[in-house]
């Protein structure tokens, strides 16, 4: 069985995480076209069928990450960048976690890793605050559905693509913010997976040096 | 009760929560204008506004149509000369209907994300001058959902999740133009709400049995004014909140 799959993409944020925890990465597919009918999910759906075949695995780490995304107030995003930065991301994200939910076995654990602004920095990031708060409720959502069968559903979160300098004041307790992929990140990851955090679901893991409180 | 005379829109008024919402505006005198898909539906509204000393307007208006939040918006500005407010409570027909996140249909899933989400963005790009102009409010229906998950709702709970990301992040973006931008989650006893307890018989039980209300909130009586509170003056130093009206249900905010 292999022991961990990592349903993720090619930004190299992503490839750094799955490297370090010695998972299998299988790409969420993107796409180019945005139509507002959302007549390009068919292939996304698609995908999701055909992963959700594979065989069970005991942890599964989602991080379907696009591109970098450039701060901008919402009023001026067009709605093609709405589209590819909202509605397209959440559906990627609903279909990674539908296959989560699958393939995840009996008493395993699922760890969700999303991009998120903290509160004092988010603006000019609102499709980004409300693809993280999306995933917060469909990671709480699976918690629940799932907990039942053992299985741990759990969240990261990281402001580490997405946090500009200056900041607003006041400074962020650690220096360290807003934090890395390759450590602080793969660290809380680590941590949701482990027995150390057997009793632990629905949590969601600020990585991002102690900004958010 | 806020008496200051307003000028907003309400979508997805033509009943439940919204139309709650739009008779609490129209108690305090305000002009409302009943946004909603269902015309005949909306001018029945109108004319509860009217009714409780307010003036209704009905208009038609689809919140995941770019063409016709731009025409419901410019109908508000054209008649009344402005807008204080706006309200984006319209919400998926498939809101109360059980779905798994393993095999939800993406056509479903697009229909969530439209009505709330891109209706969320829409409402905003095209009142935000309007509002900066009025120093007005911007409220977004969320859910209890948004926060906890459902565990068969896990798109409605997701789409409502987003919904107050993306208020958060305006309400720091307008701020400086003098527009507050708040969210509400309300528990009310609605069709929606019926239908949902239709779909899982359990239900019931779970929502009341948390609550220290002991009832699920009435949409004019207990819903309406909060929003009006928040369109209010009353209200002009609360911005980036999620207030819970819910008789206490939720366990986290």
């Amino acid at each position: 069985m292999t022991e961990t799959l990592f349903l993720g993409s090619g930004q190299h944020e992503v490839r750094e995480l799955e490297g370090a925890l010695g998972a299998e990465l299988v790409a969420v597919p993107g796409g180019a076209d945005h139509a507002l009918d959302w007549s390009w999910s068919g292939p996304l759906e698609s995908w999701r069928a055909s992963v959700e075949s594979g065989p069970k695995v005991d942890r599964v780490v989602v991080a379907p990450w696009g591109g970098a995304p450039v701060q901008a107030p919402l009023v001026e995003l067009d709605l093609d960048a709405w589209l590819a930065r909202s509605e397209l991301a959440l559906a990627r994200w609903v279909a990674a976690l539908g296959v989560a939910k699958v393939r995840c076995a009996d008493g395993g654990a699922i760890v969700a890793v999303v991009d998120r602004p903290a509160p004092l920095d988010c603006a000019g990031w609102a499709p980004e605050s409300g693809i993280a708060d999306a995933v917060e409720a469909l990671v709480r959502s699976l918690a629940r559905s799932e907990g039942p069968r053992g299985v741990r559903v759990n969240a990261v979160t990281t402001p580490a693509r997405l946090a500009r300098r200056p900041v607003v004041d006041p400074p962020p307790p650690l220096a360290s913010f807003p934090g890395t992929v390759g450590h602080d990140v793969l660290g809380a990851v680590r941590l949701l997976l482990s027995p150390d955090a057997a009793g632990l679901t629905g949590t969601v893991l600020h990585a991002d040096g102690g900004r958010s409180w | 009760m806020a008496t200051d005379p307003k000028v907003v829109l309400v979508t997805g008024a033509s009943g439940g929560v919204g139309r709650g919402i739009a008779i609490a505006c129209g108690q305090a005198g305000w002009t409302v204008w009943i946004a909603a898909r269902r015309e005949a539906q909306a001018a029945e509204v109108a004319a509860e506004v009217d009714a409780v000393g307010g003036s209704g307007r009905a208009i038609v208006c689809d919140v995941a149509d770019v063409a016709s939040v731009a025409q419901a918006v410019a109908a508000v500005v054209e008649c009344d000369g402005r807008l204080d407010g706006v309200v984006h409570n319209a919400t998926s027909g498939l809101s109360p209907r059980p779905t798994d996140l393993a095999d939800v249909a993406f056509a479903d899933v697009g229909d969530h994300v439209a009505v709330s989400l891109r209706g969320t963005y829409l409402l905003a790009v095209t009142a935000h001058p309007h509002l900066r102009a009025t120093g007005g409010a911007y409220v977004v229906l969320t859910s209890e959902a948004g926060f906890e998950g459902k565990s068969r709702l896990p798109i409605y709970a997701a789409v409502k999740g987003a919904q107050r990301g993306v208020a958060r992040s305006l309400a720091r973006e307008w701020g400086p133009d003098g527009i507050r931008v708040n969210c509400i989650a309300p528990l009310a006893s609605t069709p929606a709400m019926e239908q949902a307890f239709a779909h899982d018989p359990a239900m019931s039980a779970r929502v009341l049995g948390r609550n220290p209300s002991g009832r699920l909130g009435d949409a004019v009586d207990d819903i309406g004014p909060v929003v009006r509170f928040l369109l209010s003056d009353d209200a002009a130093y609360v911005n980036g909140l999620t207030l819970m009206a819910d008789g206490g249900a939720c366990p986290i905010t």
